[in-house]
């Protein structure tokens, strides 16, 4: 042998051990780092792979929720490799593309680690394993013995069919349920117009949105199209914006967004509508005026004002813009102003709007939202006499949660236990699947078929978009299951053949071309509607009976406090509460996480000596809770506010011991006439017990101090400044050294204050866009929240001692010249060409310096490495780096979406045109206060907003040239505007 | 071991054999007192070596430190360590060139307080790494990812200015020692001759030995006096580079170089007097320069009160509401009472050393020595701590609290530098005998 061959010989040895080595190496990684067996243990590439997935793509989807929030919402779902990661909304329906907080946070329900992972019957008190077969044979037969229940949510469109010809088929009884109902308001216009409905709303058309405690930005009705609507009625670009006016006891997010608030008095809300329909009715006139003048003619602003807490004076001023504006809409109360008086407050907000004009133009009584039949809160209780008098043999729950979104003084939880078989198809072991005999875990609405009646003959298609993580069916299919199993034939073996069976005659002849367009093209379909829907009228005229309505004068109120109860945009009725991303989404009004709280005014605190955090306990006849008191400026001082939502017992980890239910202190009255449960208006104690909760409050101070962060112009400085603005759309906002001058793009945002309202959508669409953990109370409490957008609510004072909010969400502003480059060691933090402030995780040593030296403090340090339970990592975005601890992150504008947008422009040898790069945050937002774009481009969205006579840069004066521009808020309160310059500051100091 | 009148013991002035005998003393068999506190420092130092441990493991978040604050005990500490290394090369070289004589007895402890001081602050900048197995990207070596250090960051200043101003005071005070090791290797034998022999360097005392030593000695005092100047000059700078207001001062410098001073001249004082008392060095160490350390210690007191001042002066003078603001806060805000302390350590106590009988007295020099270096780590903290926690964005302002683990290491550094001191004066002359012997030879000549 020679030297030569030994020398190769060896070399080939060693390459192959060293690539069996690695092959070892990495096989044994794999193993280790696939936690659940299911997903696979072997790397193994497809071989014909599937024709939908192509490798680093995701595949989009259409379907639509209706348990995402209080309204229907059309989404498009980011699918890769099988898993849903993202959901967009689907601008082909009336959410137009934008979603919620509450709605994104969805796929944190579908990957909820406290799903029930299969079917479990309860041996002894113990949930045991059991198999689909046994579980469905026992509950069939337990539907069969007798009387059966099935209680679900609201259903549309084919479910409410499916559901009646199922309770028809079993002999059973079919009730649909929902805790934030609108009874109140369908009982009011069915006394007023003959018409038990929720009326269709048009905000964009308005010029006066008087809400009479209506959180319709938030939680009412529908907040994410109510939102947008109302943005555009807002919009101020070339004329007068829309007047928010907020009457009620309490502001809430909506309330913060109003120009005025007359802080009426819990329970007066009728009779300051009254008084303010006689105000209308006195200068309007006509022939409105005149049917209900015998009505409204005791309620004069003097005598309602001692009442409501409002000064006449305030009334008659309101009286008479709303007399004047040429399009106005009253809203009546949410839950908040839901008391036992409920209906006739409804009623009132009707005759305002009939005497304003209202009905027919801004609201309409055709192309009504379709919201499902559903019990009232008097119907549930009048069920638990019947369950407790042992009318039903059995109950099914489904989607529903009565144990707990019932007050105990109805009696309800305690009756479902009298009923010897409880069957529950929930997803999760909440209060009321806990007390079941069997679990049947149903599939998520992400994982099902399905459709939604949006409007009269409208209707959303709902199709499965990933295989179910878990061992769980299709509700409906459950239920037919258990009808074959004790053969009662339906006629169909699934719910999907049922659903296609249901939309075969709209499709016409070719039904499998016309499901897959339909499926394709946006999910949403018609069909000739019903001929009463048809022939409905847009302004059916008032009935006698309200003409005639028998109100009566308030009487002067007591010296108590009283409760106000309302639902937040992260909870709602209490379905966040398990999600980390809703429990830490700071609450748009307090800013506090993963809590409850005691909202009150600061004249009520100081008595007690508390100060916020401070326990306080708060009693009524029906119970007592203890929450940490909030001192809020935006609440009467004889009231109090506390959300639902939290204070679950049984709902899973995230949820269970987190806050109080305040439903706790409710006695159970109803409204008489429309068996509406009274959220609002009960007595209460207050006690300070000493002591103090953690309330991990997100924000540091409550005002700019007139940093020019959050700013407000007066409606007409806006108008004339606009007047007198010319925008160059040839001059560039760009300095040299902001970017590469070689390069086309710098990229650029801006947010328009006046369009946002501090939802939280973008938040939230942000943590699941780019990865961001959650770090749980205890470290938000330390100061360690990760989120990369944090939306800042300021207070302005006003002329007229009275304050206004604006909501400024903050986020890296990509500075030009930014402090936190040049003092990062290793170059982790550098300057791209497109004048990005990338961050490399990867080299990050962890210095903390750049967020030292941060003015606008939105870097955010791993202190640990976060790392959420399966199945909650399959949400993880794969084109976003996951951070490990010690290592600085920050948001720099969704850069893989930049990419992408480049990679497709470059693929098509073209530049990438305005507007084709949609951020996360941006996509979701309900009222489009956000836009990106490129600043080189002199005519673009974002270099328009720049140069606007509203931009303006946060802390331009530290020569940070930040690439986001904000748009000044405007409001009709008589705010007070500083002497600096409009507009401007962030390009060279160009004034105007 | 302190009354007011402390000075020398009665008897002769000592002779060149005593001062050979009395001050090489302690080197020759540790006492079982010694032991002891080594054993309590090690202790110490193990206990924050498993805080450091945990926090390796479990991540920083360990420490208190949070948005906004991202810079807390660890920064806090390690600039206070930065500060004690100075008085070190101040005595040593400033007033070797400056001859002022009564540096002699107390250059060597001086000296080699410095040393472990910069080891003790050295460990901070990497305890309070998130990452600190990555600390390497820190130094310009020639990776392969072709990526230097960003020389534009004062963290990369920092780590340079600390590095020579180690390595000159580590060889300044080595050159210094060879006469007395050379001492030592003729005192011992066996392994002690061997080990001070191979660090005498074959020094033989020889005119020529001395002449070359002499020369040295000057142009590394020469060396290192800028350092004195520039070393904190450049730890002010990771503040005054910042644009947090609080930090973004151009007084940074000299306001810093002044605490630094200030500083190490009263943990000077902290050392010398037990260690004057434990080793009976009575004869060595007297009133003459306590007397000159105290007054330095009130001189410093007065430059670190005004920059006090001036600082607040300078907000005034800015009309600048943020700059305005933070300066409030600090004095009214959640870290008034930290301010304050630092008000009266550091300005108020040393001002009862314009008199001279408490400049004389040992036991008050020692107490308010102790209240300077109090005073001092709380001014650090001050300046880190409250301009972070009420920067530029209102809506950001948050709170810090230290945790178990950083006090953990705090003390700990303290311990870790201790341990060295003792390991010090266990091992090494406490005093230069060269020195010493030097001057009580000019003095019998002359006839003081």
């Amino acid at each position: 042998m020679n030297n030569g061959d030994t020398k190769r010989n060896g070399m080939d040895t060693s390459r192959r051990d060293f690539l069996k080595v690695l092959g070892v190496a990495g096989a044994g990684a794999a193993t280790v780092s696939c936690g659940p067996p299911d997903v696979g243990d072997k790397l193994i590439p497809y071989l014909v792979p599937p024709e939908d997935i192509v490798p680093g793509t995701n595949v989009t989807y259409s379907t639509v929720l209706s348990e995402a929030g209080p309204e229907p919402l059309g989404v498009h779902a980011a699918v890769r490799d099988g898993r849903v990661i993202k959901l967009e909304g689907n601008p082909a329906f009336p959410n137009r593309g934008a979603l919620s907080a509450l709605a994104q946070s969805t796929l944190q329900d579908l990957y909820d680690p406290d799903r029930v992972p299969g079917p479990r019957e309860k041996v002894d008190g113990d949930w045991t394993e059991a198999t689909w077969e046994a579980a469905v044979q026992a509950a069939a037969t337990a539907v069969g013995s007798g009387l059966t229940l099935l209680l679900t949510p609201p259903a549309t469109g084919s479910a409410a069919a499916f559901y009646a010809e199922w309770a028809a088929a079993m002999g059973a009884e079919w009730v649909a349920w929902e805790p934030l109902g609108h009874e109140a308001m369908q009982a009011a216009n069915e006394i007023a117009f003959g018409r038990p409905e929720v009326p269709a709303y048009d905000l964009a058309a308005a010029d006066h949105v008087v809400s009479f405690g209506a959180d319709f930005l938030a939680t009412w009705l529908a907040p994410v199209e109510l939102a947008g609507s109302y943005a555009e009625a807002r919009d101020v670009d070339g004329r007068e914006p829309a007047k928010l006016t907020f009457v009620g006891p309490r502001l809430s997010l909506t309330g913060t967004n109003a120009d005025a608030w007359l802080p009426a008095r819990s329970g007066s809300e009728a009779s300051l509508a009254l008084a303010l329909a006689r105000e209308v009715a006195e200068r309007r006139g006509g022939g409105p005026a005149a049917r209900v003048q015998s009505i409204l003619a005791p309620f004069t602003a003097d005598a309602v004002a001692e009442a409501s807490g409002v000064p006449a004076e305030r009334i008659r001023a309101l009286g008479e813009e709303i007399a004047a504006a040429r399009s106005p809409v009253a809203l009546p109360p949410d839950v908040s102003g839901q008391g036992v008086y409920a209906t006739e407050v409804h009623l009132a907000v009707a005759i305002l709007n009939y005497v304003a004009g209202a009905i027919g133009t801004t609201v309409r009584f055709n192309d009504t939202p379709v919201l499902g039949d559903a019990a009232s809160y008097a119907d549930m209780r009048a069920l638990a006499t019947r369950m407790r008098a042992g009318e039903f043999r059995t109950v099914v729950t489904a989607g529903v949660n009565p144990a707990y979104a019932l007050p105990a003084a109805s009696g309800f939880a305690a009756a479902l236990a009298d009923v010897p078989n409880h069957i529950s198809l929930s997803t999760r072991l909440d209060e009321t699947a806990s007390t079941a005999n069997w679990l049947l875990p149903s599939s998520h609405e992400l994982e099902s078929w399905g459709d939604v009646e949006l409007r009269p003959g409208t209707y959303g298609l709902r199709q499965p978009v990933m295989r179910p993580v878990f061992d769980v069916r299709q509700r409906e299919d459950i239920l037919l299951a258990m009808a074959a199993a004790i053969g009662r034939d339906m006629g169909v073996e699934s719910y999907g053949e049922y659903l296609q069976a249901a939309w075969r005659e709209a499709a016409g002849a070719d039904f499998e071309a016309w499901w897959h367009a339909a499926l394709s093209e946006g999910a949403v379909v018609t069909r000739p509607a019903a001929a009463a829907a048809e022939a409905a009228e847009a302004a059916p005229p008032l009935s006698a009976a309200a003409a005639n309505y028998p109100f009566t004068l308030p009487e002067p109120p007591d010296d108590g406090t009283v409760l106000v109860l309302y639902p937040t945009a992260q909870f709602y009725d209490g379905r966040g509460a398990n999600r980390r991303w809703m429990q830490e989404l700071p609450d748009a009004v307090t800013k506090a996480v993963w809590s409850s709280w005691v909202e009150m005014h600061p004249s009520t605190a100081e008595p007690l000596g508390v100060e916020n955090g401070d326990v306080v306990e708060v009693s009524t006849a029906a119970g007592t809770v203890r929450a940490p008191a909030f001192v809020y400026r935006g609440i009467r001082p004889d009231a109090i506010g506390i959300p639902l939502g939290q204070g679950h017992t049984e709902f899973g980890r995230t949820a269970t011991g987190v806050g109080v239910n305040p439903l706790e202190l409710l006695d159970g009255t109803a409204d008489p006439r429309s068996g509406a449960l009274a959220y609002s208006g009960a007595p209460v104690d207050l006690t300070a017990p000493g002591g103090r909760d953690r309330m991990p409050i997100m924000q540091g101070s409550d005002t700019d101090l007139d940093r020019e962060i959050g700013e407000l112009l007066r409606v007409d400085t806006a108008l004339a400044m606009a007047q007198a603005h010319q925008v160059d759309l040839t001059e560039l906002v760009e300095a040299a050294w902001d970017s590469d001058p070689n390069s086309p793009y710098r990229w650029g945002m801006s947010i328009d204050l006046n369009a946002c309202n501090g939802c939280g959508a973008c938040v939230t669409a942000c943590y699941a866009e780019n990865n961001v953990p959650t770090v749980g109370k205890d470290l938000c409490d330390q100061g360690r929240e990760m989120s990369w957008m944090q939306i800042m609510r300021y207070y302005e004072e006003t002329e007229d001692d009275g304050f206004q909010t604006v909501h400024v969400p903050v986020l890296c502003q990509q500075c030009g010249d930014a402090p936190c480059e040049p003092v990062c060691p290793v170059y982790a933090t550098y300057h791209t060409p497109e004048g990005l402030n990338a961050q490399v995780y990867n080299r990050c040593v962890g210095t903390r310096y750049c967020a030292n030296n941060c003015p606008y403090k939105v870097r955010r340090f791993n202190w640990y490495t976060y790392e959420d339970p399966y199945p909650l990592n399959l949400q993880l975005n794969p084109d976003v780096t996951v951070r490990q601890k010690g290592v600085m992150e920050k948001c720099t504008f969704c850069v893989q979406r930049i990419n992408r947008a480049k990679l497709d422009a470059k693929a098509e040898g073209r530049p990438v045109e305005d507007g084709e790069v949609v951020t996360a945050c941006m996509q979701t937002c309900p009222t489009q206060a956000i836009r990106f774009g490129n600043l080189k481009d002199p005519g673009s969205e974002v270099s328009r907003a720049a140069k606007g006579s509203r931009g303006y840069g946060l802390m331009a004066e530290l020569n940070t040239r930040p690439a986001v521009t904000y748009l000044k808020a405007v409001t009709y309160a008589p705010v007070a505007e500083g002497g600096h310059g409009a507009g401007g500051a962030d390009h060279g100091g160009e004034e105007h | 071991m302190a009354t007011a009148e402390y000075d020398v013991p009665a008897g002769p002035p000592p002779t060149l054999a005593d001062a050979n005998r009395d001050i090489s003393r302690p080197i020759e068999t540790p006492p079982w007192r010694f032991w002891l506190l080594l054993g309590i420092t090690a202790v110490f130092i193990l206990i924050a070596g498993v805080a450091w441990a945990i926090q390796i493991r479990d991540g920083i978040g360990v420490a208190g430190i949070n948005n906004p604050v991202g810079w807390g005990v660890y920064i806090v500490t390690f600039v206070f360590w930065v500060g004690i290394a100075h008085s070190g090369t101040l005595i040593s070289a400033v007033l070797y060139l400056v001859r002022s004589g009564w540096r002699t007895t107390i250059n060597r402890a001086a000296e080699a307080m410095t040393i472990f001081a910069v080891m003790t602050a050295g460990l901070f900048p990497l305890i309070h790494l998130g990452r600190v197995w990555y600390f390497y990207y820190l130094i310009p070596y020639p990776s392969g990812r072709l990526i230097w250090p960003n020389f534009r960051s004062p963290l990369v200043w920092d780590m340079f200015a600390i590095g020579t101003y180690f390595t000159i005071s580590l060889v300044f005070w080595y050159l210094g020692l060879i006469p007395d090791l050379a001492g030592l290797r003729d005192k011992f034998t066996g392994l002690r001759k061997k080990i001070y022999g191979a660090l005498a360097l074959g020094w033989q005392g020889s005119v020529r030995d001395w002449a070359h030593y002499r020369r040295l000695y000057l142009y590394l005092a020469g060396i290192a006096t800028p350092l004195v100047l520039s070393v904190h000059s450049v730890v002010s700078w990771d503040f005054a580079m910042g644009i947090t207001p609080g930090w973004h001062s151009t007084i940074f410098a000299p306001y810093f170089v002044a605490g630094a001073i200030f500083s190490g001249i009263a943990m000077v004082i902290t050392l010398l007097i037990p260690m004057r008392w434990a080793f009976g060095l009575e004869k060595y160490i007297t009133k003459y320069h306590f007397d000159n350390m105290a007054k330095l210690l009130l001189l410093t007191s007065m430059i670190v009160g005004y920059a006090y001042a001036m600082e607040y002066f300078i907000a005034w003078w800015s009309q600048d509401p943020i700059e305005i603001e933070s300066f409030r806060w600090r004095a009214e805000g959640f870290y008034a009472g930290p301010f304050w302390v630092m008000v009266f350590c550091n300005v108020v106590v040393p001002m009862s050393l314009f008199f001279r009988r408490i400049r004389n007295s040992l036991a008050a020099l020692f107490v308010i020595s102790i209240f300077v270096n109090i005073g001092m780590w709380y001014e650090r903290f001050v300046i880190i701590v409250t301009s972070l926690a009420h920067e530029y964005e209102p809506g950001g302002w948050g709170i810090y609290v230290p945790s178990a683990v950083e006090i953990a290491i705090m003390v700990g550094s303290f311990a870790w530098f201790f341990f060295w001191f003792l390991l010090f004066t266990k091992t090494l002359p406490t005093i230069s005998i060269a020195e010493v012997k030097e001057h009580l030879a000019h003095e019998q000549e002359h006839g003081h």
